[in-house]
């Protein structure tokens, strides 16, 4: 969509439409919180603003219509007009998304004006982890804390978040800067940890590489699901789509390399199985082929390429579980392509995930495709800081108080629950009792996303981006953003903090800005970015880092393979994220991919293993690992690796809110304590299991046909 | 007077409506899924009712094809084609579903007295049906879009190619006194595909996208063979 | 067996009631009337009992129907894809019944075979009730029932119409008009009947048989008039059924959905319907005769014409399978087969195998062979076939709708206590109708053997 209808879209109720950028904005300022009084019953209005259901950071516009509150005043029911929010589509000026949006933006919606949010600040009566709340006071809540701020060590002050660089990561850094605390810190569960740390090792990058998917020809992803979830969902699926069928004379080819056939396996040309922990000898199997066989990686230093050439080839083909012919041909291609590129990640988390993220990158390096079109390109900058991963166990072992926002611990490491226990006081800003929040103390409820004030600095894009919401319809409940509790807090410590808003972040670009001329000066600026949704410009281009070389190691699994014969796979899935999609129903009966199940996550097993243990569809079943058992209905997905069992991760709350809760099981919840060896996250995909039937069952599926058969004749 | 305030309407006779879904670019990601429940009022359906009852009236069939290794899986959106013969039109006793002159298979819901013959009569199966009224736990029903009914027990539903962003372009467009123009209207479905792999618009205007995929050698139609003359076209994957 | 009554058959009725051959044609005559008529005056112990077990049953299936209206269709089992269930069933099922009456008692009128007589009234009445519980299905399935009339062509003030080229319509007018036809045709032969009830009767009961007689008095001229008005209407209501079962037939034939479009299943849906109706026509004799004590009325002799029907029946309805299932295998369509498969090996196959043997193998065994055709297997035989095509009508709807043709929209189907109790209160309405129906009418028409003996 151009910028003209866009702006045509984003106007009042008078009609007061904006011009494009070269001209002076218009006289008539849109207001950004709309007064419940000027919604016109019937007239749509857009608003830009941020997703945050993941950390890609999509820009949004949000359709806003007149709606009836029903509210309780003085004991009567009363329908009170509000500006409520009915729809969320992508915001067609953000690079990021581009005018699209997947399914957990659009089920967004649902989180806003989902029944079981938190009206109001609370605060713990029963024991940790009953949830038993009671409602609180924001002062007393904001008093009780700064008063415990002022006593506790600021060493011992934890704040554990998500790797999400926004205003608001950049006022809380501020708000523990003041406090003389250590910066936040990310669980390290579906945070990307290891990428960023592959990126660092190979390139000297701080942040995620940048995959220029859409010029390239021929594309290899191996581990990871881009399709699927990974790094930016809709700016991928963007890229992919331009790949296939957005060039008149190119069609890309794609070959996915993964331990599933996971939605990028979907859509790719040829999915290739790679065996748990085969990533990296893929990677160094094709590595090799490219140097040996076609000749490539000439002008790489001997140091990056030793480890592809310092192996014995048919071993290492023998353990990727892929066969040699197409561990060849995969080669072939990418020799034989204009624009090659490889995508490297691990959708899994191994033991030796940063090696094989490294190996596979590198052949990046290899194929010459860095810093060009097509190839992989150096991750944005961000003006915020993005927390980065520490171990959670050890920081909550030091903690005499953890503030907890943005993520839930508890349901990515259940392991955690006794250092979290032993924490004096907890602190959530969730805004729905989740895991975390039923062991603290205080919970203190954030407004939701589509209420809030930020600017995110999305995870990947295409260049320098900041992408904003303003605040345009009044909070449903008495929830407080983030920002303001802390500054509330720092206020009574005597020691006054700034927020970070999205506007001071437009102000601050200003400064930089190459068509500065067209504005009066920042402030003008910082409007006419937030009534667009945010700022974006092409990215400074990067000269080709020397990389660095990989370090290899071997995947280590944990149980013994006599004990435990089968691999345990959890994977996170496009519905569920990191399992804060299971609050919303649209996601819970949304069809998993795989298996077509609703408002349940399966173990998906091979046929093979089913026949075994006489498993059919929607049987339940125990799995069991060194770290305990769990049960689950099962799936027998034809397209399973033998041996290897696959859960998407999701299910398994106790908490968050009626269609989350008491459904399903949580697969981290039975993931060996085994670490990646680089970052010291955790390997969740390190575990091995058995299995064994605990009764028989029915699955609840959408589509119960797995094939389209020939009918069988007589 | 009404012919010239209303020559956009006049013409719109003449709109045929189409909508291309290129399964080279889509990834079965279900976006459009979630994007049609979102914009079409439809009711979650209790998870003990789910399997026979949920109403995606946008779904991904998804088969899997070949045996390990050498596994893939096939998947097409698949929503209800708007056929031009729709065999679901001529067996409803009260006319609560016909051809609307623009190509839309139009359901009239209060119309309907739920006998379900057409959800019968549709090969692709692609009509749902309200088996209970439908309900919203308070305060969700603050995102009900104004613009689509909420269907009471006893009707069928199916989807409509987002009719009323249709209508709503159609005034548009007559308020400024032209046609809809290619790009004017996107049905929730097509606005929200990532990989863009969903295209709407009028087949009637040869130079709309639609107009020029739908002439491609890729496309090709769902059950053509029992002549139903669907107006979904479906790009085939390239090899 | 010989088929001509010999006095050897009155020695089966009890002892106290016939002591001798009766020789004058009045006493005859008023044996025949005390026979008929003792049962409208008397209501013993088991009637009751019976009575009100039915009521007890439809009571129960009109809570359930309650339940539906309140709650939606979905208090039944009935979910996408298979839409339609035990209600389309039934429905088929029931009408399929009605041919009982008007086909065999049309049939033999107009060839005036003389057996006939014990069982002409009987069999119409079984039309007429089971075309009301028939008729009361396309009601009970709709998701808006209470908004059924919309399905009736009446003049309103948005000029809307129902659609004509719905099966559905021409459904709702066969049945309107099988249903006003047969209630003519069972009260046509009934008026002799009534007009002599009429003089027995006293106080309201004989007021209304009076007026219903509509001054009957038997003279020559109302005799002809009578005569030709049943010969007239058993020409038409002939002409209807055939042309009313085909009507149902084509809410099949005429869908898309693979083996419902098949040519054959108007021809196949009356043979259907004749079969399953001389089957409910057996069981409802059967039971009229041991009940009422009706043995000397309702000889060996018409069970064993009424079995030579069923058998013939038989042959025909599994020419017709037979013939509609080898096309479609030799054609072998993909959706097709994917149906037929469902049926024969599938999650059908027992339900499918069963109607087999309800249907042809144990008619054909137990009414072919002639040494093991007794009144008891000939029962039993109906009561096979009913079953059998009950599962026949099963086998047509819920097979096709659970396979549709796209692969992935496939189903299943399981009944819901609701449509279980709605079902099991039509059989007991049926029940419960012809117990009342024979307090108030003599279930043999009287006439019909005082007539013969005048003429």
């Amino acid at each position: 969509m151009e910028r003209r209808s866009f702006f045509k879209m984003v106007g009042t109720a008078s009609g007061a439409a904006l011009t494009g950028a070269c001209g002076k904005p218009a006289a008539e300022l849109l207001p950004i919180l709309v007064p419940e009084e000027q919604i016109v019953p019937g007239v749509e209005e857009w608003h830009p603003s941020v997703c945050r259901e993941c950390t890609a950071g999509c820009g949004v516009i949000v359709r806003v219509m007149e709606a009836h509150h029903k509210l309780e005043r003085d004991g009567e029911s009363v329908l009170h007009p509000i500006a409520a929010i009915k729809k969320v589509e992508g915001n067609p000026l953000d690079p990021v998304s581009g005018g699209r949006l997947c399914g957990r933006g659009q089920a967004s919606v649902q989180r806003l004006y989902h029944p079981d949010r938190l009206r109001g600040p609370k605060k713990r009566t029963g024991d940790r982890g009953a949830a038993e709340l009671s409602d609180a006071d924001w002062d007393e809540a904001h008093e009780t804390l700064a008063s415990l701020l002022r006593q506790i060590d600021p060493a011992r002050i934890v704040w554990l978040t998500r790797a999400e660089s926004s205003s608001r990561s950049a006022t809380v850094a501020r708000f523990l800067d003041a406090l003389g605390a250590s910066a936040a810190t990310t669980v390290g569960v579906n945070d990307f940890s290891v990428e960023r740390a592959a990126a660092k090792a190979l390139y000297g990058w701080d942040g995620l590489p940048v995959y220029e998917i859409q010029d390239a020809d021929f594309v290899l992803s191996l581990g990871a699901d881009f399709l699927g979830g990974w790094t930016s969902p809709v700016l991928y699926a963007r890229r992919f789509g331009h790949f296939r069928q957005g060039r008149p004379q190119t069609r890309g080819t794609l070959i996915h390399a993964e331990s599933r056939l996971s939605q990028t396996g979907w859509a790719a040309d040829r999915w290739l199985p790679v065996a748990p922990g085969g990533e990296q000898d893929l990677a160094v199997a094709i590595g090799n082929l490219l140097i040996e066989e076609h000749g490539l990686g000439k002008d790489v230093g001997e140091a990056f390429r030793a480890p592809y050439t310092n192996i014995d080839l048919a071993a290492t083909i023998a353990a990727t579980g892929v066969s040699a012919l197409r561990v060849r041909e995969t080669a072939a291609q990418l020799a034989a392509a204009n624009a090659p590129l490889v995508v490297a990640g691990a959708s899994i988390v191994r033991t030796n995930s940063v090696a094989a993220v490294g190996a596979a990158s590198g052949l990046n390096v290899l194929l010459g495709n860095v810093g060009k079109p097509g190839g992989v390109k150096a991750p944005t900058t961000s003006p915020f800081p993005r927390p980065k991963f520490s171990d959670p166990q050890a920081r909550l072992e030091e903690a005499e108080i953890v503030f907890v926002e943005g993520v839930d611990p508890l349901y990515l490491q259940p392991a955690l629950k006794d250092a979290l226990a032993g924490v004096e006081t907890v602190v959530s800003f969730a805004s729905m009792v989740d895991e975390t929040a039923a062991f603290a103390d205080w919970v203190l409820p954030d407004h939701d996303a589509l209420e809030s004030a930020a600017a995110v600095v999305p995870e990947v894009a295409p260049g320098a981006a900041l992408t904003g919401a303003a605040s345009f319809v009044r909070p449903l409940y008495d929830t407080r953003p983030v920002e303001e509790t802390l500054s509330e807090i720092a206020k009574r410590l005597e020691k006054g903090i700034d927020h970070v808003t999205a506007h001071s972040a437009y102000e601050d670009t200003f400064a930089a800005l190459d068509e500065k001329d067209e504005w009066d000066g920042p402030l003008e600026f910082a409007d006419y970015a937030e009534r667009q949704g945010g700022w974006w410009s092409d990215a400074a281009s990067s000269s080709a880092p020397e990389a660095g070389a990989t370090v290899l190691e071997a995947a280590r699994f944990e149980g013994s393979e006599s004990d435990y014969p089968l691999t345990f796979q959890p994977y996170f899935s496009s519905r569920f994220g990191d399992g804060s999609g299971a609050a919303l129903p649209w996601l819970q009966e949304t069809p998993d991919p795989t298996s077509s199940a609703m408002w349940e996550a399966p173990m998906e097993i091979d046929p093979g293993t089913a026949a075994a243990a006489q498993a059919s569809n929607g049987d339940l079943f125990r799995i069991e690992t060194s770290a305990g058992s769990i049960q689950a209905p099962v799936y027998v997905n034809p397209a399973a690796i033998p041996g290897v069992v696959s859960m998407a991760i999701g299910q398994g709350h106790q908490h968050l809110g009626r269609d989350a809760s008491g459904r399903g099981t949580n697969p981290l919840a039975v993931v060996a304590e085994a670490a990646e060896s680089q970052t010291g996250v955790l390997a969740f995909g390190a575990t091995r299991c058995r299995l064994s039937k605990a009764g028989d069952g029915t699955l609840r599926q959408f589509s119960i046909v797995d094939r389209e058969t020939e009918p069988v004749r007589l | 007077m009404a012919e010239e305030t209303n020559t956009a309407l006049t013409e719109s006779a003449q709109y045929r409506w189409a909508l291309a879904i290129d399964l080279d670019r889509c990834t079965g990601c279900e976006a459009c899924v979630v994007a049609c429940h979102a914009e079409n009022n439809i009711p979650v359906t209790p998870e003990s009712e789910a399997a026979a009852s949920t109403k995606h009236w946008l779904r991904i069939d998804r088969y899997y094809e070949g045996e390990f290794p050498d596994i893939k899986m096939k998947y097409r959106p698949v929503m209800c084609q708007q056929c031009d013969q729709a065999p679901c039109e001529p067996v409803c006793p009260v006319y609560a579903t016909y051809q609307n002159g623009e190509g839309l298979n139009v359901q009239v819901y209060n119309r309907c007295v739920g006998t379900r013959y057409c959800a019968n009569n549709c090969p692709y199966t692609v009509r749902f049906f309200n088996w209970f009224e439908p309900e919203w736990p308070e305060p969700l029903e603050l995102q009900l879009n104004p613009d689509v009914s909420v269907r009471p027990a006893g009707v069928m539903e199916k989807c409509t190619f987002c009719i009323q962003r249709i209508q709503r372009g159609k005034l548009d467009a007559s308020e400024e006194d032209r046609r809809v123009e290619d790009g004017d209207i996107e049905t929730a479905c097509s606005q929200s595909c990532p990989a863009e792999a969903m295209i709407f618009g009028d087949l009637s205007d040869s130079e709309s996208k639609i107009s020029k995929l739908a002439a491609q050698g890729r496309a090709t139609q769902l059950l053509d063979e029992l002549g139903t003359q669907p107006r979904v076209f479906y790009l085939e994957r390239a090899k | 067996m010989s088929s001509e009554p010999s006095p050897e058959c009155f020695t089966w009725s009890e002892p106290s009631k016939m002591t001798k051959i009766e020789h004058t044609v009045e006493a005859a005559n008023a044996r025949l009337r005390q026979d008929m008529l003792a049962p409208l005056t008397r209501f013993s112990g088991p009637y009751w009992i019976a009575a009100s077990l039915c009521l007890v049953v439809i009571a129960f299936a009109g809570f359930a129907w309650a339940n539906q209206l309140a709650y939606g269709i979905g208090a039944a089992g009935i979910r996408r894809p298979v839409y339609w269930g035990f209600y389309i069933i039934n429905f088929v099922f029931w009408i399929g019944i009605s041919h009982a009456g008007t086909l065999i008692s049309a049939i033999l009128r107009l060839t005036d075979a003389g057996w006939r007589k014990p069982v002409t009234r009987a069999a119409e009445a079984i039309t007429v009730f089971a075309l009301m519980i028939g008729g009361l299905f396309p009601i009970i399935h709709l998701g808006r029932a209470w908004l059924f009339y919309w399905l009736i062509p009446y003049p309103n003030e948005r000029l809307l119409w129902a659609n004509f080229r719905s099966p559905l319509l021409w459904d709702m007018t066969a049945i309107f008009t099988y249903v006003t036809g047969s209630l003519l045709y069972l009260y046509l032969p009934m008026i002799p009947d009534l007009a002599m009830m009429g003089r027995r009767f006293g106080g309201l009961r004989g007021k209304i048989y009076r007026a219903l007689a509509i001054g009957w008095r038997g003279s020559d001229r109302q005799w002809h008039a009578l005569e030709f008005a049943m010969k007239l209407m058993a020409a038409i209501i002939l002409a209807v059924a055939v042309s009313v079962h085909s009507v149902v037939a084509f809410d099949f034939s005429m869908a898309v959905a693979p083996m419902w479009h098949s040519t054959i299943f108007a021809p196949y849906f009356v043979a259907g319907a004749i079969f399953s109706g001389i089957a409910a026509l057996v069981i409802a004799l059967a039971s009229l005769r041991k009940f009422l004590r009706l043995e000397a009325y309702l000889k060996p002799m018409h069970f064993h014409n009424l079995s030579k029907l069923l058998l013939l029946m038989s042959i025909v309805w599994a020419y017709f399978t037979v013939s509609d299932h080898l096309t479609a295998w030799y054609g072998g369509d993909p959706l097709d087969m994917r149906v037929f498969n469902a049926r024969e090996h599938g999650p059908f196959a027992f339900w499918f195998w069963l109607m087999v043997v309800c249907n042809f193998v144990v008619p054909f065994v137990l009414l072919g062979i002639k040494k093991l055709r007794t009144i008891p297997t000939i029962i039993f035989s109906s009561c096979t076939v009913l079953l059998g095509m009950w599962l026949e009508r099963f086998l047509i709807v819920v097979p096709t709708l659970a396979n549709p043709p796209l692969a992935a929209a496939a189903g299943s189907y399981s009944p819901s206590w609701v449509e279980l109790a709605i079902t099991a209160g039509t059989f007991a309405a049926m029940i419960l109708l012809y117990l009342i129906f024979t307090r108030l009418v003599p279930i043999i028409a009287i006439w019909e053997y005082e007539h013969e003996t005048i003429s």
